[in-house]
């Protein structure tokens, strides 16, 4: 009985395993989970709470899907029609206008869908760490390259099977041996065994030396050359600030907040009354709730109840991430403004990013391989437009006017 | 304003812990000397493998620590200014007016914080010059020896109760009918003194008395005299063909420096088809930095002065019809012929000036330029200078009324006398007898410390405030930074105590400006744009027509029968020099360490004596003489200074403080009982002195500059005017080097790359530096603007001594030798003696050059070619580069620097306590410039050509789309040279101002035999003076 049990139990899971492994790709529906992020989290939470429309929960109990169509793909024409229920809405949220969304039909269905099933979900805590990677400590800042690791296990397997393999090989041979009748060779243990063994083993170990020794060399040679290379620092902030939500799904340009790139050397962290500009009317997250706002808050004393200053201010202690040695000097203007680099060439895709890290080593010799690669652009650059003509004449038409040739890899360009 | 970086919230609160280990790198001990030394004493044979193990250890240890980064904070203002963007200055328009120098300036600010000061060139009085003590005055901002907050009878107290206590006490003194006294240096602020007018109406025993440590009063009553008007004349001596002065240093100390020296430098200038030069006599008795520019400059000593004033009156009376006068005769009689004779052919356009506080003096020198007809043409007694106001017979008055006891109550601002007055320990005794002291010091001074309340004062760069320097002409000071601490403004402290309405000054000085200033003009409406407008730009002009025209009425033959009579004996002669000036900035670094632009010495004062007279006397250099004069006796160390007037000891003013904060606290000795109080003034010499050598040990005076001729080289190029008129390229010719194909230029020989070969072409840029010799006055402005900038450490007069110091710029000074390859042979000299003669100056009165000279970027760099390690290269657009980080301190290149302008960081001279400067204090270091490394110890720096300016400025073209228009950037040096003598800009653009002055054929560059082809050129200097002196030396 019980066994019959097991069997049907097992073949059960088998079942679930196919459906598992093969209903996803079989299914080409539209992800409402995603679309809803990336249209509907500026404005609206999945529960009840109102952060610039209404909490959305239920609402697919509260209106007809048709009606909910419309008004998604545009809500301005239904109030301007006179919809009752459309105005009604319209009014009882301050009047702020939806925007229209070009979304079909079947989006905007699995938008709904997706809200119905967060509705009918039990009210799960705010997954910690849901996305992205586990944040490393704050101090060590090691790369999280596993390949030496592989190498060493998939390295003490093969030794180990090689070892097995030999002992069954001797075994076998001593057994051939013995019915041969070929005597045992006299076997020497302890020192004399040893030694005995590199006597006849020189030249493995010599190999061995000289592979341990060259492996070692480069390894210490990598170990050093790494300190204080930060690639990948990915320290826990103060606030877990997602730039995946406010880049990658609300699109905000990256110089809203880090407004001095074009104009300085320093980008800047936005200072929290930057923040506010959005924050005072975005109270809830998608993620995080209400929690890692509040801090704005608390940092430039916002009071939410009474809906004004308090006047009392507490500096947010962001964690340095990029740390370019203060013997260095870099200028953001001249990157962004004059040299119309992508804050993506070095920041790396920070619009998935959920927590900030850094994405390139900031190495001298990262510096000068782009200073050496990079073409000056000289379009529309009044300063640039003689120098181009001088440097074609003197080198031919095709010059390929690199930072390097106009001094870039001098000293004194950042260091002084 | 409220920016603040912290690294941590430990450096927030300065929690001790951090403070140690920020100071302390690697704060763990490794038990290396114990263990070592434990072993050795158990006598145990072990201890070297211990040590071995001991290292191995601390390397791991070390490297192991390395590997884990710090965590470092950023911590992004609150609410961030709209004016701020981080990385980007800020400038503000305010003022420098302390009492003794006034300067319109720019103030530039990183983040909140001033960290240099600039000239404002929208000033018509200073035209964008600055001078040392201006660019130094930013670091006096962050002092730590500022009071923080009020005293109250040495006590901590608070400003309520502070108030409370004053305007109490202050009430009873008139309730007691005695009198009450504001004590204020020159004070030319409109609001500060009708805050004072409303004191003194509200208490009617008040009065206003100006007190100056070094005094105009003289000329004030002699324009009284002459005039009818008890007031200081403009003078225009960019107006001026002929400019006489009598030991008055105009262009370093005398009325308004800054402006004059601007002035003259325009009167030195051969540029732009001018081929004229004012031609400069000086009659002194010490060296000054006017007599050093001076094309003839005759010595004298200072009792001969006011007969010398007198002699000249008569010469200039007898040629343009004036009646003579009783004077003494004097040795310089031909002399004084052939001045009166040049004053005479140049009327209406000389200047004659005089730095006596003898109101008698002033009243003849005054006769000359009227008869001269100078009145109206080079001065204008009608515009009134303000700078000065000092009242030596209310000083008198005031010290009877201290000392009798009818003063009840004395308020001190921006003046302290228990210092500068001659006789500091009797006003001590009588200040005693006054009821209520109070102080405005900013710290607790020689005089603040007997004080009862000291009310701190703001720095200015925190301060509102307002100035009006010539009649008509206004200046507005706002604050650049929030007050650093619980201080308030002297005004608003009288303010306040006078009962004004007004909440603050700010408000105050608005009210009197919408009141009184406002409706000078007419082209604003309304009230707030011209606020703004006059902010923005600093000053502000009154459109009005100064009228009058005020006639001479001196009674010239009285004041001669009153002049003083030359005296036989030593004499004792107090003057100010470049950096200290009176004193007040003694405890700023930066000023103390600024060569003297004459001795070339720093951190200390001295009885500087003519070498011939010191022989004579057997003193040298380092001992110690005594000097008493009267029942006053003071020690000090002789300097041999040539050129100084015959038995004549000249001693600098401004040192042996002794309240005034670490760096500056008994540095040097006081040379006020020297000045003496008389009935028609302060005298600021004093004759039949006793001079004895004591038996003290030598003292060690630390000078930047121990060569003083330039030994028959030709460094500093010269010629005399008639000779660049006839021949443009006199005193200026090419070097020729023998060769195997006949003379030939440097250049013709060259063994190098040039910027001509492919591959080496200046294809975007070539920077350079123009300097002309000619208006370079050798004040000393350049070296603390580069200070600032490039956050150059301050070493201490030790370290001077050693001769490490560590200024990028440095001004040499040479003075002409007697003896010359020329006259050698007439001589009857040999080789060697011939050499050793030349390092000689000449005995009696040798001519001054001065010569700033920095890194020159040669395009050749011999110290490029020896580093090991690369770390000194060459940039494309003509800069010699240093990287710090690459340097190893071989200390090859400063040994093949032909000009020695690399310095080595023999100590880390930031976060040393071996160097209490403002780079080891947490508030001095608020100065540092952001965008240039602070060095380490162990490696070499140099001038960069302020390469962050140029960064900066070619970026703002970039940005704009633009090439840098020339003029729009400029080295710190160039920037704050009052006489715009050096110029930065690009070879490359052809109508730049720097490319017309080196096609000039005055040009030339320092040591160009060796072909290092710099980017710096000088340009010769042309004295106008006969041709056959300057003949005599170059023949």
């Amino acid at each position: 009985m019980l066994h019959y049990a097991y069997r049907h139990l097992t073949s059960k899971l088998l079942v679930l395993f196919l459906i598992v492994i093969f209903q996803t790709p079989l299914v080409a529906q539209p992800d409402g989970a995603a679309l809803f992020k990336a249209n509907c989290t500026a404005c609206h939470v999945t529960g009840e709470d109102v952060v610039v429309g209404p909490g959305l929960k239920n609402v697919h109990l509260k209106y007809k899907e048709d009606w909910l169509i419309k008004w998604i793909k545009n809500s301005q024409a239904m109030v301007k029609a006179g919809d009752a229920q459309a105005v009604k809405v319209y009014e009882q949220f301050n009047k702020v206008a939806m925007p229209a969304f070009s979304l079909s039909d079947d989006e905007v269905k699995a938008v709904i869908a997706y809200i119905k099933a967060e509705s009918e979900a039990a009210p799960a805590a705010p997954a910690a760490g849901a996305a992205g990677a586990p944040a490393a400590d704050a101090g060590a800042a090691a790369g999280s390259d596993n390949f030496p690791l592989i190498l060493l296990l998939v390295t003490i397997l093969l030794i180990a099977l090689f070892l097995i393999l030999n002992r069954v090989q001797k075994g076998l041979q001593r057994i051939v041996d013995q019915r041969n009748g070929v005597p045992e060779p006299v076997i020497l243990r302890g020192k004399a065994g040893v030694k005995h063994w590199i006597r006849e083993h020189k030249k493995l170990i010599a190999l061995l030396l000289i592979v341990g020794f060259v492996w070692g060399s480069v390894e210490g040679w990598n170990a050093l050359a790494g300190i204080g290379i930060q690639q990948g620092y990915a320290p826990d902030q103060p606030i877990k600030f997602s730039h995946q939500l406010h880049v990658g799904q609300n699109k905000i340009d990256c110089r809203y907040c880090h407004s001095g790139a074009e104009k300085s050397k320093n980008a800047g962290i936005p200072s929290p009354n930057v923040c506010m500009n959005c924050h005072k009317y975005v109270k809830k997250g998608p993620q995080y709730g209400t929690t890692e706002i509040a801090k704005i808050y608390e940092a430039i004393g916002w009071d939410v109840d009474k809906q004004a200053y308090t006047g009392k201010t507490k500096p947010i202690e962001w964690v340095r991430i990029h740390n370019l040695p203060d013997l260095a000097y870099f200028n953001h203007a001249q990157h962004v403004k004059v040299g119309g680099v992508e804050c993506q060439t070095c920041h790396g895709p920070v619009e998935t990013m959920e927590t900030m890290s850094q994405f390139s080593p900031l190495t001298m010799g990262w510096c000068i391989q782009c200073h050496r690669d990079s073409q000056v652009k000289t379009e529309n650059n009044g300063y640039y437009t003689e120098l181009h003509e001088k440097m074609k004449k003197q080198y031919g038409p095709d010059v390929k006017l690199t930072v390097e040739k106009l001094g870039g890899t001098e000293c004194a360009r950042c260091h002084y | 304003m409220e920016k603040r970086y912290w690294k941590g919230v430990e450096e927030l609160n300065n929690d001790p812990e951090f403070v140690r280990l920020r100071d302390n790198e690697f704060f763990e001990h490794l038990p290396l000397d114990e263990a070592i030394q434990k072993k050795a004493d158990s006598g145990s044979s072990s201890s070297r493998r211990d040590f071995l193990k001991f290292l191995g250890f601390s390397v791991a240890a070390a490297s192991l620590a390395a590997c884990e980064a710090p965590v470092k904070k950023a911590i992004p203002y609150v609410v961030k200014p709209e004016e701020v963007t981080l990385g980007i200055p800020n400038y503000y328009a305010s003022t420098y007016a302390d009492g003794s120098d006034y300067c319109s300036i720019l103030v530039k600010t990183r983040e909140g914080r001033p960290i240099k000061i600039e000239g404002n060139e929208l000033s018509s009085v200073t035209k964008g010059a600055t001078n040392a003590r201006v660019q130094a005055s930013v670091l006096s901002l962050y002092d730590h020896a500022r009071l923080q907050q009020p005293m109250a009878n040495k006590k901590r107290s608070d400003w309520a109760t502070v108030d409370a206590e004053i305007i109490a006490k202050l009430n009873q003194q008139i309730a007691s009918d005695r009198k009450i006294a504001i004590v204020t240096s020159s004070l030319y602020s409109p609001s500060a003194k009708k805050a004072i007018a409303d004191f003194v109406a509200r208490y009617s025993t008040a009065r206003h008395i100006v007190y100056d440590a070094v005094s105009y009063y003289g000329i004030i009553r002699g324009n009284e005299l002459s005039f009818g008007k008890a007031v200081v004349p403009t003078y225009s001596f960019d107006k001026a063909e002929v400019i006489v002065s009598f030991g008055a240093d105009f262009l370093q100390n005398w009325l308004s420096p800054i402006e004059f020296a601007r002035q003259y430098g325009e009167t030195r200038k051969l540029r732009n088809g001018r081929k004229t030069l004012s031609k400069h006599h000086q009659f002194e008795a010490m060296l000054s930095l006017s007599g050093a520019n001076a094309d003839q400059r005759h010595k004298i000593k200072p009792s001969q002065q006011s007969a010398v004033v007198a002699s000249l009156y008569n010469k200039v009376a007898a040629l343009a019809g004036g009646t003579a006068v009783n004077a003494v005769s004097t040795p310089l009689d031909k002399t004084l012929d052939a001045v009166a004779r040049e004053l005479v052919a140049a009327k209406g356009k000389s200047v004659v000036v005089s730095g006596s506080n003898d109101p008698n003096e002033q009243v003849l020198v005054n006769a000359i330029n009227h008869l001269l007809g100078n009145y109206g043409a080079t001065i204008d007694i009608d515009r009134s200078c303000n700078l000065k106001g000092s009242n030596d017979t209310a000083v008198a008055e005031l010290m009877s009324d201290m000392s009798n006891g009818s003063l009840g109550a004395v308020i001190f601002w921006n003046c302290n006398p228990a210092y500068s007055l001659p006789d500091g320990k009797a006003f001590q005794a009588a200040l005693s007898k006054v009821a209520l002291k109070i102080s405005l010091a900013d710290r607790e001074d020689e005089t603040a410390q007997y004080c009862d309340y000291i009310c701190p004062d703001h720095h200015y760069l925190e301060s509102w405030g307002d100035a009006e320097p010539y009649k008509g002409h206004f200046s507005l000071m706002q604050p650049t930074i929030r007050p650093l601490f619980n201080t308030r403004q002297a005004a608003e402290s009288i303010m306040k105590w006078a009962g004004a309405t007004q909440p603050d000054y700010y408000t105050y000085i608005q009210d009197y400006w919408r009141a009184n200033i406002y409706p000078m003009q007419t082209g604003i409406s309304s009230f707030e744009a011209f606020w703004n407008q006059s902010l923005r730009d600093g000053v502000f002009e009154a459109a009005f027509v100064i009228g009058g025209a005020s006639a001479f009425t001196g009674d010239v033959a009285a004041a001669a029968s009153q002049l003083a009579k030359p005296a036989s004996g030593i004499e004792v002669l107090t003057y100010e020099k470049a950096g200290l000036g009176n004193g007040a900035f003694a405890n700023n670094p930066w000023l103390q360490e600024l060569p003297d632009p004459i001795t070339k010495i720093c951190w200390d004062n001295y009885f500087a004596v003519l070498p011939a007279y010191a022989e004579k006397m057997g003193w040298r250099q380092g001992n110690i003489i005594e000097v008493k004069v009267g029942n006053v006796s003071v020690k000090g160390p002789v300097l041999l200074q040539p050129a100084v007037a015959d038995e004549t000891i000249a001693v600098a003013l401004g040192y042996g403080r002794t309240k005034t904060g670490k760096a500056g606290n008994n540095v040097g000795f006081n040379a006020y009982p020297f000045v003496s109080l008389t009935t028609a003034g302060m005298k600021y010499y004093a004759t039949g002195a006793n001079v004895s050598k004591t038996v003290e040990d030598d003292y060690k005076l630390a000078s930047t500059q121990t060569h003083h001729t330039m030994m028959g080289r030709e460094i500093v190029k010269e010629t005399s005017l008639a000779a660049w008129l006839k021949d443009p390229r006199a005193g200026n010719a090419t070097e020729l080097i023998a060769s195997p194909y006949g003379p030939k230029t440097p250049a013709e020989l060259d063994l190098w790359a040039t910027e001509k070969t492919p591959g080496f072409e200046r294809v975007n840029h070539a920077w350079g530096l123009g300097i002309d010799l000619n208006s370079c006055i050798g004040c000393g402005a350049c070296v603390i603007a580069c200070n600032a900038e490039n956050n150059v450490p301050v070493v201490g007069k030790d370290e001077i001594g050693r001769a490490r110091e560590m200024h990028w710029i440095r001004i040499d000074r040479y003075y002409t030798s007697d003896t010359t390859k020329h006259n050698a042979a007439d001589k009857g000299l040999g080789k060697l003696d011939m050499y050793a003669e030349m390092e000689v100056p000449a005995a009696e009165n040798p001519q001054v050059m001065f010569q700033p000279v920095m890194c020159q970027h040669c395009n050749h760099a011999p110290c490029e070619t020896v580093c090991p390690v690369a770390a000194t290269t060459h940039s494309s657009d003509g800069l010699n580069m240093m990287a710090y980080n690459r340097c190893v301190g071989t200390r090859y290149c400063a040994n093949n620097c032909p000009y020695k302008v690399r310095r080595y960081n023999w100590f880390k001279y930031s976060d040393n306590e071996q160097f209490p400067y403002n780079m080891n204090d947490s508030l001095g270091k608020m100065v540092l410039n952001p965008d240039v490394t602070v060095r380490s110890r162990g490696v070499m720096e140099k001038c960069s050509m302020c390469i962050q300016r140029i960064q900066y400025g070619r970026l703002e073209a970039k940005k704009e789309g633009r090439r840098p228009k020339d003029g729009e950037i400029k080295t710190a040096c160039a920037q704050g040279c009052p006489t715009n003598a050096i110029v930065f800009g690009d070879f490359n653009d052809p109508n730049s101002e720097i490319s017309t002055l080196f096609k000039d054929e005055r040009s030339y560059h320092l040591l160009a035999e060796i072909n290092t082809k710099p980017s710096v050129f000088y340009q010769t200097k042309v004295w106008n003076r006969a041709e056959e002196s300057a003949a005599k030396h170059h023949a």
